[in-house]
């Protein structure tokens, strides 16, 4: 079983995705990025998945877990566009720079 | 290696295939371009809207109240997921599975109950 | 694969449900405060509170029947350990969401604020806390991460049309977020090298890979990182201050205590199962977090002018404090089991001190609508219960008898000193010139209080509610009662051994 490939497309994507989110100035861009970064880690759970898979076929815990990432993820994107759009309906903007009031 | 190159013959076909696909597209447009007149009018760039005038540009605003029913659309599509590999082995999990779903599928459900109590399933 | 799949046998697992009571309970209460929210009038919310804190005392029942009974329950093949270490901080997660169950009751009634699923979500945010005391394994520590974590997301931007709280909302929910998405690269990573998400499993395999495989230190220091932005520890802290300053002032001691606590709690099933054999991985990561954290912490504490600020940052620098035994923690069993302890034992106290601080500002607010620090000016003249409170609690804070707080130092020391190495000690005098530098802020709000003039001359006494007043009792009780008997304290938590249990 091979996984050589899929851990390098979940390298890439897990640096795309951390160079959006530091990037990126747009909050909907940056939760996409963020999106990227956990698909990174589907990738990365279920490639592993199925390489432990063949030699063990009772050890299924990547699948498993990519579930629960997938799950988890949509519940995390729908509080992030409420906030997104809360922000929107405030402030007419998105731009995260703009977010400001507070200095840490 | 060589499962390795088992790999690679794999992804061989799939790119004989796109070229193939690319290739066939192309010919075609192309022999279409050198048999068929050229008469350019300005008419002919419009864009075609069900024979409708366009009016205004590309980018439109959707209405926000769709975000609503996206996400509860999202929300419970997703935790389908858990419900598709418990249906593969219904039998072998028999009363305890069933029931174990069963909690499950209230507390979602409790979710709706909650959004249809909160008004937020009717259009406005 | 899935016809593979199906000539599996499968058995039902054994599901032990009084050791399962504590989160059962609090799940219901979150039912039940839905439906109440759901069916009933603007009238009736106010039961929504009652309910909530209700159902986080009646918990806390099945907490001490389990504990009475002594027996370590594991379940899920291990993924699930229900023991003394996880019951202690079941109940100090159940107590510190009933005191910011009282804080809130007054604060979310009177404001503009969504009341009943303001405590369904708190109710939600505590469960997941009590999850992550008895997880060991990756996926339900990652499940209960999100779970505590999520509604607190929410909970921070629950002031409605108030700019600052959209931004500590959305401060909080975006560093969060990556994080637990970096961590959870990291978790993939270990997952892939062991080919097991379970603690217990992951440890004699990651101890095996030492040399060969440099990835799963990458997958390690990625899942302590993102467990060092939820405790705030420094370079992560950033999202804290602005957080805790924007969000409502009850959600801000929820977030300082519970969900910090929550955060050393998965640090600790982590580094104390799982990661035990790669101490030359987290011990070198924690003491310069530890450092960082607790030097920097405090520098900033000393420049700020509001309360809730100061506060901010002190907990940041006390957080450092927090983490510095674990830079020992592999040296030597005995001083792992002291880390163990000190590390407990700070939390236990930490809560109490620092929830009853927040009670002291919110009661303070009430009147001034400001938690600046002028405006605590003269404060004994006309509020001196609050006054001798805060004193306590700030006591407490600095770590002067006979407030809790010196017995939690000293811990920390001990754990230092027992690890017997030079790296121990260094750490020791940083925490102890740390602990010298806290004084000055500390001090300097105590002077503002008992020294200064009243800013506006208004001298008219402050009506606590008796909520905040029953959270002040509680606190200041538990502040004073462990500073001068610590055994109280020590008989709970001597029982903890966590190495025995999951190795």
């Amino acid at each position: 079983m091979l996984v050589n490939q899929f851990l390098f497309l979940g390298a890439v994507l897990f640096c795309i995705g951390v160079y959006g989110v530091l990037a990126r100035r747009n909050a909907v861009l940056v939760l996409m990025s963020i999106e990227l970064v956990l698909n990174a880690v589907n990738i990365n759970l279920v490639a592993f998945g199925a390489m432990w898979h063949a030699t063990d076929p009772a050890n299924l815990s990547g699948q498993v877990f990519a579930l629960f990432v997938i799950a988890v993820a949509a519940a995390e994107v729908g509080v992030g566009l409420a906030l997104v759009l809360m922000i929107y309906r405030n402030r007419q903007s998105i731009d995260l720079d703009e977010v400001d009031l507070l200095k840490g | 290696m060589s499962e390795y190159s088992e790999f690679v013959r794999q992804y061989l076909t799939v790119a004989i295939f796109a070229a193939v696909g690319i290739g066939l597209g192309a010919g075609l447009l192309g022999l279409g371009r050198i048999f068929r007149p050229v008469r350019p009018q300005e008419q002919k760039y419009l864009v075609y809207e069900s024979g409708v005038d366009p009016v205004g540009t590309g980018w439109s605003q959707s209405q926000i109240r769709y975000y609503i029913y996206a996400l509860l659309f999202v929300m419970f599509d997703v935790e389908a997921v858990f419900l598709f590999p418990w249906a593969t082995r219904l039998e072998a999990y028999s009363t305890f599975g069933l029931i174990e779903m069963l909690i499950f599928v209230v507390i979602l459900a409790l979710g709706l109950l909650y959004a249809w109590r909160k008004k937020v399933l009717r259009w406005v | 694969m899935l016809a593979h799949l199906a000539s599996f046998a499968w058995d039902a697992p054994s599901v032990d449900l009084h050791a399962l009571a504590p989160e059962i309970v609090v799940a219901a209460t979150l039912v039940v405060v839905l439906v109440i929210d759901a069916f009933t009038g603007e009238e009736q919310r106010w039961a929504a509170s009652s309910v909530a804190g209700i159902g986080l005392l009646v918990a806390l029942v099945p907490v001490a029947t389990l504990a009475y009974d002594g027996a370590t329950r594991v379940m899920f093949g291990g993924g699930y350990v229900v023991d003394d270490y996880a019951l202690v901080l079941k109940a100090l997660f159940l107590l510190s969401g009933y005191v910011v169950v009282l804080l809130s009751t007054n604060y979310i009634a009177e404001g503009d604020y969504w009341e009943g699923e303001y405590y369904q979500l708190l109710l939600a945010s505590v469960l997941g806390m009590m999850v992550m005391a008895s997880a060991r394994d990756l996926i339900s520590i990652f499940v209960a991460l999100e779970l505590l974590s999520i509604p607190a997301y929410m909970l921070a931007a629950w002031r409605k049309r108030d700019l600052k709280s959209d931004e500590a909302g959305v401060k909080y929910y975006l560093m969060g977020v990556f994080a637990s998405a970096v961590m959870l690269y990291g978790m993939s990573v270990i997952y892939g090298y062991t080919g097991s998400t379970l603690l217990a499993e992951i440890a004699p395999r990651i101890g095996e890979l030492v040399t060969s495989e440099p990835i799963i230190t990458l997958g390690i220091v990625f899942v302590l990182i993102g467990f060092g932005f939820k405790v705030s520890a420094v370079p992560f802290h950033t999202w804290a201050p602005d957080t805790y300053e924007g969000a409502p002032t009850p959600v801000t001691a929820f977030l300082a205590v519970a969900s910090k606590a929550a955060g050393f709690v998965a640090l600790l099933n982590l580094i104390y199962v799982g990661f035990w054999g790669r101490h030359d991985v987290y011990e070198p990561l924690m003491w310069v977090l530890a450092a960082l954290t607790m030097t920097i912490g405090n520098l900033i504490a000393l420049r700020q002018t509001n309360v809730v600020r100061m506060l901010a940052y002190s907990g940041i620098a006390q957080a450092g404090y927090i983490l510095a035994p674990l830079a020992i923690a592999g040296s030597s069993p005995e001083a792992a089991d002291q880390a163990l302890h000190s590390i407990v034992v700070y939390l236990l106290i930490y809560a109490a001190m620092n929830l009853g601080a927040f009670a002291v500002v919110m009661a303070v607010a009430r009147k001034t609508r400001s938690a600046e620090i002028d405006t605590f000016g003269g404060l004994f003249s006309y509020a001196p219960g609050l006054t001798v409170a805060m004193s306590l609690f700030l006591f407490s804070l600095a770590g002067v008898p006979p407030a809790a707080g010196w017995f939690a130092k000293i811990g920390i020391f001990q754990a230092l000193a027992s690890a017997g190495d030079t790296s121990g000690y260094v750490l020791a005098v940083v925490v102890a010139v740390n602990s010298v530098i806290a004084f000055a802020y500390y001090g300097r709000l105590m002077r503002v209080m008992w020294m200064d003039d009243v800013p506006d001359g208004d001298t008219t006494p402050i009506r606590v509610p008796t909520s905040i007043t029953a959270a002040l009792v509680i606190t200041a009780a538990v502040t004073l009662v462990i500073g001068v008997v610590p055994g109280v304290l020590t008989h709970f938590t001597d029982p903890i051994n966590l190495l025995a249990l999951g190795r």
